[in-house]
């Protein structure tokens, strides 16, 4: 199955009256169990690439399918209802909500999907034991290391099961050793079956996938496997 | 999200910025307990307003007063025999819609009883005067149409009276007592109540409590405050018109002529509100006749009086209801201030929720929820902190009529309060909502 289709993708960002092309004309296929990833220097237009794939935002022209609906124009609360059932995000900053301890904050996507609260309660802490997180999970993210952070950011990601898997450049903030560890849980969950998209500029990274893909000035560059 | 989520939510941010809610609530808190406490002081007012009207005859009342004869028709003003008894009687015979009919005729004494003499004002009266003044009976009975038949030397005194002239007695003891009026000796046969005001009897009430015993209602300290409107219906002496007319005016009038007798006041009751001015045209008319067709009385209604009372009330109202209106406003000002600073400071958590599938509007109704919260709970302190206000007042300013706490302006308030947040909330919540998932996320 298909999880993301796009056909002549652009997308045109207006900065006071002027015209920045971050995509022009993009056609990409990914099919359901890839694990890609998107690589290119900072100003190639990945960022807007994954805002595409995920959800956040939708394209200039072109059209975008992503789990057979197409979204090329589809309203903010349609976009918000795909991010929440078939999108889990894993960013570089970990965008944890300091205010929540770890069982909340993995059950956040839940309370949007309207989850009763003992269901959130069961499937956070089960999410969580699976990252290996069962030892903390009444700590706030300020009295976690940044490895446990990203942990939690990645059970927050699969809590409601999504069908693909982002990780925003999700090493950036780590030291090599962990960083390892976590690009290591994102290659157990593709072989899991789940869809893995990453977006990195850094090649050790981008070679941890099964495909890359390249971007430059807007378009794809190039594509292969290492 | 659920309602209880979002009230957790709402209240775990509350309380992680806890000087700053403090802070937002305060205008809330100074507006609901100033409308607190202005209405309650206007309730009290409107209150003890309506039941001094109540004691002193209500509407129904109408007072038979002299008027200025105009220069060119001075010729005539002899012609009328002015405010007599005749007027009375007449009224009595023609004017069916008018119920009660209570001539007075006034006459300084002095009363005695034992070695006690001061000078009283005492008044004759017909029966009909009890119900014309609201009068109450204590003990004994009051003075009938037989007393004024008789003449007999009958007297219905009031509280004060007891008090002055029997120290130590209780009312009950002092019917069937004897009074001398200028050297006559007349019986008491009944007392009134003691009348006051809501102020009075409560003081009266904690004097006693404090006491442990109960008080002597004859004898209050207060007894010579002059404002008190109940003065001189508790120092009434009031005997049979008749007896006061044989007794103490006999010598200035012509003996076969009571009705020619001058009295000092008439005042009569109509039967029903509704058919009030049909009854004025019968009183006038009847009068029209007595006089002579002399035009020398007018008929004076309470109603002006009652009008100006009511709009002095509603008055009061107005201005205190603004007052707290324009604090509620100025709260709500805070409140949105607030909100909008939290919410620039929550960039990044809204673009995170709205990452993970938040929709507009449930960041639209977590930050409507946030600041109704804070609304509420500073409308909840607003009216602990009105109660402290009332209680305030009465100790600073102690009023002739205590403050009344209603149930409807405790609704009303909290009311206000929630409104306030749910307006000064909107604005925020809607720029919340409005934010672009991207960007927000971006913030730093």
């Amino acid at each position: 199955m298909t999880v993301a289709r796009l056909e002549e993708v652009t997308k045109v960002y207006r900065v006071g009256d002027q015209e920045i092309h971050a995509l022009a004309g993009v056609n990409l296929v990914i099919e359901e169990g890839e694990f890609v990833a998107i690589i290119g220097p900072s100003g190639s237009g990945k960022s807007t690439l994954m805002h595409l794939l995920g959800c956040l935002d939708t394209p200039t022209s072109g059209k975008m399918e992503i789990c057979g609906k197409d979204l090329s124009r589809a309203r903010p609360d349609t976009l918000a209802l795909t991010r929440n059932r078939e999108i889990g995000f894993v960013f570089q900053s970990f965008n944890l909500l300091s205010k929540l301890d770890v069982v909340d904050n993995i059950a956040l996507p839940l309370v949007y999907s309207g989850v009763s609260a003992a269901e959130r309660r069961s499937r956070a802490t089960k999410t969580a034991e699976s990252v290996g997180l069962g030892e903390r999970l009444r700590n706030r993210p300020t009295q976690l290391s940044g490895g446990q952070c990203q942990r939690v950011a990645i059970a927050r990601a699969l809590v409601n099961n999504p069908r693909i898997l982002f990780g925003d450049e999700p090493t950036g903030n780590l030291d090599s050793v962990t960083g390892k560890a976590i690009l290591e849980m994102f290659c157990g969950l593709h072989a899991s079956g789940k869809t893995v998209i990453l977006v990195t500029h850094e090649q050790s990274v981008a070679e941890t996938a099964r495909r890359v893909i390249e971007i430059r000035d807007g378009k794809i560059s190039r594509e292969y496997a290492p | 999200m659920s309602l209880f989520l979002l009230l957790e939510t709402a209240l775990r941010e509350i309380m992680a910025h806890k000087f700053r809610s403090a802070l937002s609530m305060l205008g809330i808190i100074l507006g609901v307990s100033s409308l607190i406490a202005t209405m309650s002081l206007t309730a009290g007012i409107e209150k003890g307003t309506r039941d001094f009207m109540e004691q002193i005859g209500g509407l129904e009342t109408v007072t038979v007063g002299n008027k200025e004869i105009s220069a060119d028709k001075m010729d005539f003003w002899n012609l009328s025999p002015g405010r007599t008894l005749m007027d009375a009687v007449a009224i009595r015979a023609s004017a069916p819609l008018v119920s009660h009919i209570s001539p007075e005729m006034n006459h300084g004494a002095a009363v005695s009883s034992g070695s006690i003499t001061d000078r009283k004002l005492i008044t004759g009266v017909w029966p009909d005067h009890f119900t014309v003044a609201k009068h109450e009976l204590a003990v004994g009975r009051l003075l009938v149409d037989l007393d004024v038949d008789r003449a007999t030397r009958a007297a219905v005194v009031g509280d004060s009276v007891v008090g002055q002239f029997f120290p130590g007695k209780r009312a009950e003891d002092v019917v069937g007592s004897t009074l001398l009026l200028n050297g006559s000796p007349f019986v008491i046969v009944g007392v009134f109540t003691r009348y006051e005001r809501e102020r009075d009897k409560a003081r009266r009430d904690l004097e006693a409590r404090n006491k442990g015993s109960t008080p002597r209602a004859g004898v209050p300290k207060w007894r010579f405050d002059r404002s008190d409107p109940f003065r001189r219906k508790n120092e009434a002496i009031l005997i049979p018109l008749s007896t006061m007319f044989y007794e103490f005016k006999a010598g200035l009038f012509p003996l076969d002529a009571m009705e020619s007798v001058r009295v000092d006041t008439l005042t009569l009751r109509v039967s029903s509100l509704d058919r009030f001015r049909e009854a004025l045209e019968q009183v006038r008319a009847t009068l029209t006749g007595t006089r002579r067709g002399v035009d020398d009385f007018e008929l004076e209604t309470r109603e002006e009086w009652f009008d100006r009372m009511e709009s002095s009330i509603a008055a009061t109202r107005l201005s205190g209801g603004l007052i707290a209106a324009i604090a509620l406003v100025v709260g709500g000002i805070g409140i949105t201030n607030i909100m909008l600073a939290s919410i620039s400071e929550r960039v990044r958590e809204i673009g995170i929720r709205m990452a993970v599938g938040a929709r507009g509007r449930d960041i639209f109704s977590q930050i409507l929820v946030e600041s109704v919260s804070v609304a509420f709970i500073g409308g909840v302190l607003g009216i602990v902190a009105g109660f402290g206000l009332i209680e305030l007042l009465k100790v600073v300013a102690p009023q002739e009529n205590p403050p009344l706490v209603e149930p409807s302006s405790i609704l009303l308030a909290v009311g206000f309060a929630v409104s306030a947040g749910i307006i000064s909330g909107i604005y925020p919540a809607l720029r919340a909502s409005r934010l672009e998932p991207i960007g927000a996320l971006r913030y730093e």
